[in-house]
């Protein structure tokens, strides 16, 4: 059944946690408990962990964990199977984040299935389309520039305080017309929400972005702009506005997706090209692939996944899931698949071109995929032309925290 | 404004206006037209907004607009023929104006 923005209600399917809510139909032989995110061995290094899951483990398991048991799916041809077709794999409830359920509302458009789906995505669709985005490009050529000026003298820099963040941060407020000065709030309300694995803290951060994104709203009503979130708020369907859960939904949604992911990417990315200097002298010598390049990190540093809801019964694989299963393609993984990525551990700036799942498919795919990959492009490029050789501090090793986005924490530089 | 007519693979017509300078995978989304998916949005990544232009517009149209449309052409789900192209790569302009393009009987 559909479900109505306008009037949003938790959703009502089982929240199965633990081995002893295996439900009968799961075959045992498929039961895993892996601790994807927060196991040991993940967070000891969690891209050999993604690399090897596939051939650790069949191609689709039964992950019991204390955040919930999940079915996980590691093929690059069943990820993008799943993802396109949300009348037997859901969105609708599949977001996990805390809500208030006596103020519920929908992330949109990522809990909305088609076709109500693309009417959200039109409205803004203009601005995060290619050539939406492209208009971005000088300034956020100037805000990394302006950003390497504050530290490049200094010899050494921690990546992701002084650029890792910054860099998307600056420019997603910019987008969203939301103001600068509320950058590090927002970083940390967002860090929150996203890492900090106790419901209690998510639920007192999700408090705080809401108070504080409804005041916004409010305030772009009255006074509106061109940014992203007047946008949403002055949005009309057949000339009736959207009403209240669905405009806060939206913004609320945009800022929680925006805040976080490019800033993982990036971290990643500096972390491996700090310890593969040979890797960044292949792209230096070749700054015309730098598409390619960007796709090639992208598929060995993809930060998240992608969860549905089964709405039917369905076999997979020979495997019969049940309505109300739950299920992960694990995107970072399914970017390590042989089948589709020959040697998949290797990097190589000169593959065949691919779809890599760092930012799904379907009707779900990541409407701000075009953003990132033009920050990602340009972050690159400045930082190797003005920075080319650099390497992790001495004896630092990069650590992870549990969480739906991954990445190190901290990245300490010297050059 | 520019028309563009988009032709279902069942032979349903929409005849739809599309702003210069917007793609032509775009004006199938805004107008919630099936047979265009348009998934990656034109980040040339997917190759589900694949379309075969009309015989008459072939030329006006052109070729792939590079190397990147052209290798994902050679993965499309129906077929490639001559006159496939990505519709994300077609930009709208006032020469196109009426142009036709057929779509294919699915994108993946």
């Amino acid at each position: 059944m559909a479900i109505d923005a306008a009037n949003p209600v938790p959703p009502t399917y089982p929240r199965r946690v633990g081995m002893d809510q295996v439900p009968p139909h799961v075959p045992k032989e498929l039961i895993r408990s892996v601790g994807i995110t927060y196991s040991p061995e993940f967070l000891a290094d969690p891209y050999k962990f993604f690399a090897e899951l596939p051939e650790k483990q069949p191609p689709i398991f039964y992950d019991v964990g204390m955040y919930g048991n999940y079915w996980q799916a590691t093929k690059h041809e069943d990820a993008l199977f799943i993802l396109r077709h949300p009348e037997i794999f859901s969105n609708e409830g599949a977001t996990p984040f805390p809500r208030d359920p006596d103020d519920y509302f929908y992330f949109i458009p990522q809990e909305i299935d088609p076709p109500a789906h693309r009417k959200y995505r039109n409205i803004v669709d203009p601005v995060l389309a290619p050539a939406g985005v492209a208009k971005l490009e000088d300034k956020i050529r100037k805000q990394a520039n302006d950003l390497i000026d504050q530290f490049i003298d200094k010899g050494e820099v921690e990546f992701t305080e002084a650029f890792g963040r910054p860099l998307p941060v600056i420019v997603f407020l910019d987008i969203m017309g939301l103001p600068q000065d509320m950058r590090d709030t927002f970083v940390s309300w967002a860090m929150e929400l996203l890492h900090s694995n106790s419901q209690e803290r998510m639920g007192k951060a999700m408090a705080a972005i809401t108070a504080y994104l409804k005041g916004a709203i409010a305030d772009k009503k009255a006074n509106p702009d061109d940014g992203v979130v007047s946008r949403i708020a002055h949005a009309t369907f057949d000339g009736v506005p959207l009403s209240d859960k669905e405009v806060f939904g939206f913004v609320c949604f945009l800022f929680i997706g925006g805040l976080d992911t490019v800033f993982a990417t990036l971290n990643n990315i500096w972390a491996f090209l700090a310890q593969n200097p040979d890797v960044v002298e292949q792209m230096r010598a070749d700054p015309d692939n730098i598409t390619a390049q960007v796709e090639e990190l992208l598929r060995l540093w993809s930060v998240t996944f992608s969860g549905r809801v089964l709405i039917q019964d369905y076999e997979l694989r020979g495997i019969q899931m049940k309505k109300d299963d739950r299920i992960t393609c694990v995107l970072p993984a399914c970017n390590f698949d042989p089948d589709v990525f020959p040697d998949p551990k290797r990097l190589n700036f000169h593959r065949p071109r691919q779809i890599v799942l760092a930012f799904t498919v379907g009707a779900h795919s990541c409407m701000g995929a075009h953003l990132a990959r033009l920050e990602i492009k340009i972050a690159l490029q400045e930082w190797l032309k003005r920075i080319p050789n650099f390497s992790l501090k001495q004896g630092f090793k990069p650590e992870y925290r549990p969480g739906g986005v991954v990445g190190p924490e901290a990245v300490p530089l010297v050059w | 404004m520019p028309s563009v007519t988009y032709i279902a693979a069942d032979g349903t017509q929409h005849v739809l206006d599309v702003p210069l300078g917007e793609n032509v995978m775009r004006g199938a989304l805004y107008n919630d037209i099936e047979g265009i998916v348009g998934e990656c949005g034109g980040a040339l990544s997917c190759a589900t907004c694949h379309c075969y232009v009309d015989e008459a517009w072939a030329a006006m149209v052109g070729q792939p607009a590079s190397k990147d449309e052209d290798d994902l052409l050679e993965g499309v789900s129906s077929p490639r023929k001559a006159t496939s192209r990505l519709s994300c790569q077609i930009v709208m302009t006032a020469e196109l104006d009426g142009l036709v393009v057929h779509m294919p009987d699915h994108q993946y």
